[in-house]
């Protein structure tokens, strides 16, 4: 993300608001931005979502596709991750500019979703060692307005949502060989759960206080961040530090009790929102798509 | 925490128009009639009489001069504009502005007021000591002085109520919602100070004290702003945002009005897109009733 | 490393025999004495032994050995910044984190892959807030470690070494990064984990209802002078109280290698003036 240019005058003016807890938009140090998300915008994946939070724009789309089991876990599907920084999103972002970046985010959102706990995998499994669900997870920055991270933990977690894989039996055929046989029926398809999915919460900190979703500015001002994927029940799935600053103890112990605070209430305001935009499916749905 | 469904968002360009438009887009005819003076925007035909617009946006008719104003555009100066820039380099004479203009715009040290207001030859130790004033990043509020023919602008500060600009914040908005003004510098009744830049960039501050604190800039006030005021100036940021977001010319008068029909809310609510939007509408119908 | 043309490339679908075996391990991780397999205590470390120097030629070197664990980094620079756009008042780093090709259970391909990439920032990140960057206007340090042998906790003794590498070179530098692991599994919270313990897994699957289901992974790098926390990475499963103790065990075990780490440099610098 690009650096932009503050004056002295004006990164003071921000420290000293967070310190107040009034932040130059009038927020709190625990708030977001407001957030509009959308699912099934691409009838060609199996799933998938875009989410606006704020200046940042993130479009996911989930591919099911059968592939080998890797082989620690020859009963499990798997998923991959792959971050797409286009140049639409700035100009730095040409050419290798933004593979840091994609880089950076994709293997936080594989810790975070590495835990057997987030996501059952073993149900995409098909066949022990040979056969399972590759579910490919692909994420496409189309604007950067700060807080990538955790714009990208929602769009990720709303499009495995809303993914619908066919079903597939395995039977013995008169040759004794397996045989997959998927069903002819479209809507006869599971659903992944994601009850238990994270989201990542990224806590930047300024001066002595932490701010959660913080915008372009603010992360100018900012030395060090905490990034923590968190759960509905307030469980740690991965964190990391990033930036060129160290931490006090002290601050990061405070830092994950935000980032508990803060998950716990994004996850719960998500699951209300994609029970309601699932309720809407079948009815006369307007798909919004990316007309503003 | 706010997440909204795409599904349920209100359309945002719903507001009416004022009055009947004349929109055209790039190639359509505007005239067939000779005799009109071309202005920006437009160009001739080859081989026939038809003037016809070369940028998406409204047709200017004044007597015989016709011009196409595009909406979204980078800020085309103009000699005696307000503006408000930040510094991006510092060369050897002089400074180079960012104005979200096409070119950098460009600050000589001799268009400055050396500390104190003096007057005198700039020497050498003055130009060693350029970025003791202005650095990369500084923001500063300046008037136009001369356009090059690249189009380029040429800025001064010769007055105390320009110069580096302390704590308060910024934001970009079109810079065809400014229009030219008497003043440009408003002390808002509400507690904050407000500047609005031709070139789109918004300054807002704690209430500038006319006698004391208008120094040009040198002395920089860097103690934390009253919890109260920081409200204010982010009650103002919102309301100003929800504006610009709807195309409403950005006036003091208007500002003035978004601001009242923002205290039902909370400052963090007015980011939402439907309170938004109905602090414009609100706002647009009162300048309509005030006209 | 450029490809090497004349070499018959590997087919893609080979797999170490490991992974056909049905040999589990026999031992517990940690038995009733609460000793683990390498009989070690859950909070003990595994013993340390640094040396700095051991690269003639580089500017700086250093070289950690924790029982099966082998890392050496080595610092070049600071060298002129050629391009032009890149000059900054304040000094460049870059690091570069390789897995020697044997070093792991599965053969690592010789060129930087998406994982060795990723440890190559995090290393960056845990390394840059010790160094003092406004000594070296407009010039580069380039810190290079690989990996020789991964018994475990390969990143914390990365992140040692490349500080201590660092400090070797002659850098101006706040205070050393110290790095330390921890592998929590259900109740129990090992520190400086092996590479059994780090790929454990829940052996059979009707065990997950057991208290083996808090499974996670932290490593931690401190600059134990300043009490300064600069990287923290952590994978797995923790609730909030498991990952505050977590971070406090891992600090703990830290400032315990502190001594070793002063003393090694201690005896680098008095083996320079003797010669």
């Amino acid at each position: 993300m690009a650096e932009i240019l503050m004056s002295e005058a004006e990164r003071t003016f921000i420290l000293h608001g967070i310190q107040d807890n009034v932040r130059s938009d009038g927020r709190g140090c625990e708030d977001y931005r407001p957030i509009e998300l959308e699912t099934e915008v691409v009838s060609n994946a199996n799933g998938s979502a875009r989410v606006r939070l704020a200046n940042s724009d993130v479009l996911v789309g989930v591919k099911g596709e059968l592939g080998k089991p890797s082989l620690d876990t020859p009963e499990h599907g798997r998923l991959e991750f792959f971050v797409d920084c286009s140049a639409n999103a700035t100009p730095d972002f040409e050419g290798r500019g933004g593979e840091d970046l994609a880089l950076e985010i994709s293997s936080m959102l594989a810790r975070a979703y590495d835990c057997p706990s987030c996501l059952d995998t073993q149900a995409l499994g098909i066949i022990k060692r040979e056969q399972c669900w590759v579910l490919y997870v692909d994420i496409l920055i189309l604007e950067c307005g700060g807080n990538l991270f955790d714009a990208v933990a929602i769009a990720v977690k709303a499009a495995l949502g809303n993914t619908k894989l066919p079903v597939i039996t395995v039977r013995k055929d008169e040759n004794d060989e397996t045989e997959l046989e998927i069903s002819d029926d479209p809507y006869d398809c599971e659903r992944i759960k994601i009850l238990n999915a994270p989201c990542i919460v990224t806590l930047s900190k300024v001066g002595n206080q932490h701010i959660v979703d913080a915008s372009l500015q603010e992360e100018s001002c900012c030395l060090s961040r905490l990034m923590v994927a968190v759960t509905e029940n307030g469980t740690i799935t991965a964190s990391k530090t990033s930036g060129s600053g160290s931490l006090n103890p002290e601050s990061i112990i405070d830092m994950l009790e935000s980032g508990k605070r803060a998950g716990t209430l994004l996850n719960k305001t998500l699951h209300a929102k994609l029970l309601e935009e699932e309720v809407k499916v079948g009815t006369k749905k307007k798909t919004m798509g990316f007309l503003t | 925490m706010d997440i909204k469904l795409a599904s349920s968002r209100v359309l945002r360009d719903s507001l009416e128009p004022v009055g009947p438009l004349h929109l055209v887009s790039p190639g359509d005819v505007i005239t067939s009639e000779s005799g009109f003076m071309r202005g920006h925007g437009t160009f001739m035909e080859e081989g026939g009489g038809n003037l016809k617009a070369s940028v998406a946006g409204m047709v200017d008719r004044v007597n015989k001069l016709i011009s196409v104003k595009p909406l979204k555009t980078r800020y085309n100066g103009e000699v005696g504009d307000v503006i408000i820039g930040r510094i991006v380099e510092v060369q050897q004479r002089r400074w180079k502005v960012d104005t979200y203009s096409r070119l950098n715009s460009i600050l000589m040290l001799s268009s400055v007021n050396l500390p104190g207001g003096e007057l005198r030859r700039k020497t050498e130790e003055d130009e060693r000591m350029m970025r003791d004033y202005l650095s990369e990043g500084d923001i500063i509020s300046a008037e136009v002085q001369n356009v090059f023919s690249d189009g380029s602008l040429s800025l001064h500060t010769r007055s105390l109520k320009y110069g580096k600009l302390g704590q308060g914040t910024l934001v970009q908005v079109s810079p065809s919602l400014v229009k030219r003004r008497k003043t440009h510098f408003h002390n808002l009744p509400c507690g904050a100070s407000l500047i609005l830049g031709n070139n789109g960039y918004i300054w807002i501050c704690p209430t500038i004290n006319e006698d004391t604190d208008q120094t040009g800039g040198f002395v920089q006030n860097l103690e934390p702003v009253a919890g109260g005021d920081r409200e204010v100036i982010a009650r103002l940021r919102n309301c100003i945002t929800a504006l610009a977001n709807h195309g409403i010319v950005l006036f003091d008068t208007v500002i003035l009005y978004a601001y009242e029909a923002s205290q039902k809310y909370s400052v963090k609510e007015l980011l939402q897109s439907d309170i938004m939007k109905e602090i414009a509408s609100l706002s647009r119908q009162r300048m309509e009733q005030e006209l | 490393m450029p490809v090497d043309n004349r070499r018959l490339w590997t087919p893609e679908e080979t797999i170490p025999p490991e992974f056909i075996t049905k040999y589990r391990p026999t031992t517990e991780l940690v038995n009733q004495n609460g000793k683990r397999r390498d009989g070690r205590e859950a909070n003990q470390h595994r013993p340390t032994y640094l040396k700095a120097g051991a690269i003639s030629q580089a500017k700086g070197s250093a070289y950690i050995e924790m029982a099966d664990t082998k890392v050496i980094a080595a610092v070049y620079g600071p060298r002129e910044v050629m391009k032009r756009e890149d000059f900054t008042m304040s000094g460049q780093v870059k690091c570069v984190f390789k897995f020697a090709t044997f070093s792991c259970k599965t053969r690592q391909k010789h060129i930087e892959d998406d994982r060795e990439k990723e440890l190559s920032m995090t290393i960056l990140e845990a390394l840059k807030p010790a160094i003092r960057l406004d000594k070296f206007p407009k010039a580069r340090l380039e810190i290079f470690i690989t990996v020789l042998q991964d018994g475990g906790s390969a990143l914390a003794a990365a992140i040692t070494c490349g500080s201590v590498a660092v400090a070797d070179a002659g850098m101006e530098m706040y205070d050393v990064v110290i790095g330390c692991s921890l592998r929590q599994i259900g109740e129990r919270s090992l520190i400086d984990p092996t590479t059994d313990e780090e790929s454990h897994r829940s052996l059979s699957q009707s065990d997950e209802k057991s208290n083996e289901t808090s499974q996670a992974m932290m490593t931690v790098a401190l600059m134990p002078s300043i009490n300064q926390v600069s990287s923290i990475i952590q994978k797995g499963e923790l609730s909030i109280d498991g990952a505050k103790q977590a971070l406090k065990q891992c600090l703990d075990t830290a400032r315990k290698l502190h001594p070793v780490i002063k003393q090694c440099l201690n005896k680098a610098v008095e083996a320079k003036l003797k010669r």
